[in-house]
């Protein structure tokens, strides 16, 4: 069975620190917490900065003697992340995991592998060769996908709010309740309605 | 080349095994097998058979026993490895590259703090109820239950590491096993074998015995990984690729030969040559007779000759509207050479199947033997030992066996799958006579042995007896000489020359292949080879699963584990004792043993 009590305290952890690190952890809906949303924002110096990247969350039964599986659901251009299905390569999430890794620490392992990308290992061939080959194709092809995919749900985010905001409920826990589902409106409201 | 073609030579040796008449195996080919022998791995000797390496690294970097085993598993239970990378390396290193970690916690004497907070489920827990690995970390006695469950379900138990992100650390194998015990006996019970067959699964020198259904076992060999092994459970196999036993046939001919048999190239052979796939519904046809009109049942006509659809008007000559006459070389070519193939192949296995056939018939000679050689103890006084019989059997029954599996080597090795490159074809056609001739030797002194044996010679007189005992001495020391010429001529002249190396084959052995021995509870038979007799039950008692293992030495058959002759040596070998301690080889024959 899967410790929910160390889930919630992780994610009590997690967000004392949204300010500190970015990443933030949500549960996808109430009904369950062994599926959740995370959020890292994109490294500072790299194609990524300035995109806010969603990572979908599902945690075994073994969690946290087994690891979690961590899937990009925001597209990303890079070596280890595959571009088809978003699937991430980073050791820890398979036999390097650790039960003393948690949530936090496993998504600052992957924005880490966003800074400093290993196309030896690549998930990604077709990204990879062209990191080696033809970096600043790699650079432009990468910032574009963050431009047009990591940032296109922080524009919408605003007209989310607004619309939110219209039906009645207050602008800060409109905007809490978008970003903990990862800005999918109906899901917003529904955790509004609810509690 | 060697003379030994001529029949004269054959004579001679034979001759020379006619001197020790009690005995065939005491003739001059006979030569003393080097180093310890193979030994079969019980359920309850596992522990027992890793107790020697254990113990060398225990002595050698003073360990404790869990220590030893988890350096020995990450070499992969090899010693010399192991000690190699000790001197290359370091103590340190060959200690932090497997996991293992021997420091000294200074903070275990101070009092322990009265709750500890457990990184892992994130609770302040009691003390009590903590766990500290050797390696430093401490967590919750909970949390480790369930970390040793999780890796112990995913077959990860020989190298359980510490929780801890980034320690490299084994886990204490005593302190998983009290954990895991508490919630889950079996598990407990599982991880323990786990842990001993890490012996058997991740160790060069020992594999399961392949036997169906599973008898427990495995064999443990010495040096050579190219022999042929049986295993206590009667079962005999190939330890180099876990098969039957199928020497001089090397691994890779028996597994394509074994293929070959199996699936249906031949059959698909036949059908290329001898049927024509109908224009129409394409499935083959065969020809039944008649003229060159044929009619496949789905009703269409064809012409036998080109294949091409026609009508059906036709005399005995021609068809309506349809003529070919053109030779399509091709074509033909193509089914000459599928027709040679399988008639080649047929050849081979013919002489294969033969073999194997007269082999298992004779097997059902032992016992009507058996009954003849009693019939004779009854009537004939004069004549007391019948030992004579049963050595030729055996000896019939291994050269049976060569026979067999030379027709598979000679197929590969003369044919053009395997070494079309490596030879021209007149080395081909030279190594293929050589080969040949001694085969056919072997064959008709095969045949002359195993009609002597089942000869009704319980019935004759006193002389022809002793004429029959005669022959069958003199034909095994023959077609043992045979045999071993043959083995010689494959592995120096047909393989030796080869440029791949990968056909090895086990070498022949005259008195058949190696009976494994049971492995004696003293463990230390090295030590005991070295003139330092151990007591039973010797080395370290501490823990109580060391002494699970073993039978205790009067257990063992008094040393003739490993001689197939055993059950029909005259009687007085049996009490046999073993002189000067453990220097007993067990792949002398008892005579020569006697005589020491």
């Amino acid at each position: 069975m899967i410790d929910f009590a160390r889930v919630q305290k992780e994610l009590q952890e997690c967000s004392k620190d949204v300010e500190g690190s970015g990443i933030r952890v949500a549960p996808k809906s109430d009904a369950t917490l062994a599926r959740l949303v995370g959020t890292i924002p994109g490294p500072i110096g790299t194609p990524y900065e300035g995109g806010t990247f969603q990572i979908d969350i599902t945690l075994p039964d073994g969690y946290p003697f087994e690891p979690p599986k961590m899937q990009f659901s925001t597209k990303v251009w890079h070596p280890n992340i595959s571009s088809q299905s978003g699937a991430i390569c980073l050791d820890i999430l398979k036999d390097q995991w650790s039960p003393a890794l948690t949530l936090k620490t496993a998504l600052l392992s992957v924005q880490a592998l966003l800074s400093a990308p290993q196309p030896d290992d690549p998930q990604d061939a077709v990204v990879a060769q062209q990191y080696i080959k033809q970096h600043q194709t790699f650079v432009s092809t990468a910032q574009y996908w963050t431009e047009t995919f990591a940032k296109a749900s922080s524009r919408g985010i605003e007209e989310k709010v607004q619309k939110l905001v219209e039906m009645g409920f207050p602008e800060a826990q409109a905007r809490s309740s978008l970003e903990s589902v990862g800005g999918d409106e109906n899901l917003a409201l529904e955790k509004l309605c609810s509690g | 080349m060697e003379d030994f073609l001529s029949d004269d030579d054959y004579y001679d040796s034979g001759r020379d095994s006619l001197d020790g008449l009690e005995n065939e195996d005491s003739g001059p080919q006979w030569v003393p097998s080097k180093g310890p022998t193979c030994k079969v791995i019980t359920k309850e000797s596992l522990l027992a058979a890793q107790r020697e390496d254990l113990r060398r690294v225990m002595e050698l970097l003073s360990l404790r026993e869990h220590h030893a085993r988890t350096l020995l598993i990450h070499h992969r239970w090899d010693v010399e490895k192991l000690f190699a990378v000790l001197v290359e390396k370091g103590k340190a290193c060959l200690f932090k590259e497997a996991g293992v970690s021997i420091v000294e916690h200074r903070d275990l004497d101070a009092p322990p703090p009265p709750t500890v907070m457990c990184d892992i489920c994130i609770e302040d827990v009691p003390s009590g109820e903590t766990t500290k690995m050797e390696c430093g970390h401490c967590f919750c006695n909970s949390c480790w239950t369930e970390h040793f469950i999780v890796k112990i379900n995913d077959g990860q138990s020989k190298r359980i590491k510490c929780m801890a992100h980034k320690c490299n650390a084994i886990c204490d194998e005593s302190v998983v096993r009290n954990l895991v015990s508490k919630t889950n006996p079996d598990l407990a019970e599982k991880f323990d074998r786990f842990l001993l067959e890490s012996y058997i699964e991740d160790n060069k020198r020992v594999k399961w015995c392949p036997s169906t259904p599973h008898c427990g076992n495995a064999i443990r060999i010495e040096d050579d990984q190219f022999c042929e092994v049986e295993c206590s459970c009667g079962s005999q196999f190939c330890f180099s690729c876990s098969s039957e036993a199928h020497s001089p046939c090397s691994c890779l001919m028996w597994e394509l030969w074994v293929k070959k048999c199996r699936d249906e190239s031949e059959t698909v052979n036949w059908i290329t040559v001898h049927t024509k796939s109908c224009p129409k519904c394409h499935k083959p046809v065969e020809k039944n007779g008649g003229c060159n009109l044929v009619s496949c049942i789905c009703g269409q006509a064809f012409c036998w000759l080109c294949g091409g659809a026609t009508g059906r008007d036709h005399t005995w000559s021609s068809i309506a509207g349809h003529s070919c006459g053109r030779y399509k070389a091709d074509r033909e070519k193509k089914a000459e050479r599928a027709k040679r193939d399988l008639y080649r192949y047929m050849h081979y296995h013919n002489r294969y199947k033969a073999h194997t056939d007269s082999f298992k018939l004779e097997s059902k000679l032992k016992g009507t033997i058996q009954e003849k050689v009693s019939i004779l103890e009854e009537k004939e006084s004069k004549l007391r030992d019948f030992s004579w019989v049963n050595n030729g059997l055996n000896r019939l029954f291994r050269s049976r066996r060569v026979l067999s599996y030379s027709y598979p080597f000679a197929f590969y090795m003369f044919g053009d799958e395997l070494f079309k490159d490596e030879m021209t074809n007149e080395e081909r056609e030279i190594k293929q006579n050589l080969f040949e001739d001694q085969q056919q030797q072997l064959e008709a002194n095969v045949e002359k042995l195993s009609k002597f044996l089942e000869a009704p010679f319980n019935q004759y007189d006193v002389d022809k007896v002793m004429e029959t005992r005669m022959q069958v001495i003199n034909l095994s020391g023959i077609t043992d000489t045979l045999c071993q010429k043959m083995y010689e001529c494959i592995e120096n002249d047909l393989l030796g020359p080869l440029q791949l190396g990968i056909h090895n084959i086990a070498p022949y052995r005259s008195k058949g292949i190696e009976r494994a021995s049971e492995l004696s509870v003293c463990w230390g038979d090295k030590v005991n080879n070295s003139g330092k007799p151990l007591p039973p039950h010797c080395g370290s008692t501490a823990d109580p699963l060391l002494m699970l293992g073993g039978t205790t030495e009067s257990d063992q058959p008094s040393g003739s584990g490993s001689s197939d002759e055993t059950g029909y040596a005259p009687r007085k070998r049996a009490k046999t004792n073993v002189p000067g301690g453990g220097r007993f080889d067990l792949n002398l024959p008892a005579d020569v043993v006697d005589r020491n």
